[in-house]
């Protein structure tokens, strides 16, 4: 059974877990999945039309972060990008006890691979942030021991939206000699990115968040800063990330990068506009809610809100029956809330945490989508507290 | 009335899934419950639908159910 079809329609508010494929992208990938399927490392004119589609997409993302082709590898997204980063360190500093340093509030992708590199017995200091999420350069700077050689802070949090003070990290890192990671997956296309005023060495992003397809991103590693490969095979991707290319994806890749970033001021605009509607919207019939994170200097779509006494867990299930899909901030795992990492780190309680969602809209939203999924969570909101 | 019955039509004696979708729903610190109808009724949805969320959520492993 479609369940779907049991709701009107869908509102989808959900853009910082995955987007639609732009429809330029989506047409601009499927020639390589249909009449130029060849492979991009042969040598007929089939594969090398791939290998031409792969170095345009790899002009496109260098033009649009400040970087050079050379500097782009194509990965699978932002896990493989972030893992990659923080491993390949790791074993460029072989039976040495060096020292990571890292935020309490990053993707599982970064702290996951720093738990691993702890079990191996790496030393990595997770730094706390402050009430709006932020990362602080005093922080960093105390954190620093002689053996650093790597600090990861992610741009924007996924959660919470809030932009972290990257730029400011990086001058300080640069001057110290310091290799600068930054996880941008919920940045790039989103908000203006470059490496150079960034100040970073290496940079994470993933298609399918900026409008293109799942399965592709990409991983910036600064001119001359080199990683041992994680995955054995061929010599692809100069030889530095093997396995045969996704050619679809990293076109498509590419022209939706080109796109969101042509579109980024009116879409951020447009976007604000939505989340400051649907917090006024909310606060006229619920003034309660909270948000959760910085105010401001966040991601102009995404806002994470607080109900306290209702679950978000509650808030979303029902939320989905009525066709708009938000996220919770915490996950049900065997019946039991595992509340957010993220929100723990702003200093919420487990309630608190537990009563949050994420809304994040996305440039195909529209302002009447938006009057419902303020009405559909006033009602929902409503018929639980009613019925608790 | 015990404690196990619908809150809104006393049907006696809730079964499991109906207990969890309460919690699952409204609130896991419920300590009233609804059967199925008053619970799709008060959502305005089908009986159906939570049917089909109660097999989603146990494919998500939530033990409620």
């Amino acid at each position: 059974m479609n369940y779907f079809e049991k709701s009107e329609r869908v509102i989808y508010a959900d853009n910082a877990a995955t987007t639609k494929i732009s429809d330029i992208a989506f047409e601009k990938m499927l020639p390589f999945l249909r009449e130029q399927y060849g492979n991009a490392s042969s040598q007929y004119i089939l594969g090398s039309k791939a290998k031409l589609a792969v170095e345009n997409a790899r002009q496109q993302v260098a033009t649009f972060i400040g970087a050079e082709t050379s500097e782009i590898t194509f990965t699978s997204g932002g896990s493989e990008a972030n893992t990659w980063v923080l491993r390949g360190i790791s074993d460029l500093y072989d039976n040495k006890i060096i020292h990571i340093i890292t935020s309490s509030i990053e993707h599982h992708s970064v702290l996951n691979a720093c738990h691993a590199l702890e079990n191996k017995g790496i030393e990595v200091s997770y730094l706390p942030v402050d009430r709006k999420g932020r990362v602080s350069l005093v922080d960093v700077k105390k954190a620093i021991k002689p053996n650093t050689k790597l600090v990861s802070i992610m741009l924007v949090n996924n959660e919470i939206g809030t932009v972290q003070p990257v730029a400011e990290i990086g001058c300080y890192l640069y001057k110290k000699g310091i290799l600068f990671h930054t996880d941008a997956v919920q940045a790039v296309g989103h908000i203006p990115v470059n490496v150079n005023e960034l100040q970073v060495d290496f940079l994470s992003a993933s298609a399918h968040k900026f409008n293109g397809a799942k399965g592709t991103g990409f991983l910036y590693k600064r001119l001359g800063l080199n990683l041992p490969a994680m995955i054995f095979g061929g010599e692809q991707e100069h030889g530095s990330r093997a396995g045969t290319e996704n050619v679809a994806g990293i076109v498509a890749l590419g022209y939706a990068l080109e796109e969101s970033v042509a579109e980024m001021q009116n879409t951020a605009t447009r976007l604000k506009t939505m989340v400051d509607n649907t917090v006024r919207g909310i606060q006229k019939v619920i003034p309660s809610v909270r948000i959760n994170g910085d105010e401001e200097n966040r991601l102009p779509g995404t806002v994470n809100l607080r109900f306290d006494g209702v679950s978000g867990d509650s808030l979303t299930n029902i939320l989905d029956m009525k066709g708009v899909c938000v996220s919770t901030s915490s996950a049900c795992n065997s019946g039991k809330d595992v509340s957010s990492h993220v929100l723990f780190a702003l200093g919420l309680s487990e309630e608190q945490a537990r009563s949050a969602i994420r809304i994040s809209y996305g440039k195909y939203n529209t302002f009447e989508e938006v009057e419902y999924v303020v009405s559909a969570i006033c009602d929902v909101y409503n018929k639980i507290k009613s019925a608790i | 009335m015990n404690d196990k019955d619908c809150y809104v039509c006393g049907k006696e004696n809730l079964n499991k899934n109906e207990i969890g979708l309460t919690k699952k729903l409204l609130s896991k610190n419920a300590r009233t419950y609804f059967c199925f109808a008053c619970l799709a009724e008060y959502l305005e949805v089908d009986v159906e639908f939570l049917l089909v969320k109660i097999e989603e959520f146990k494919a998500q492993g939530c033990e409620l159910f």
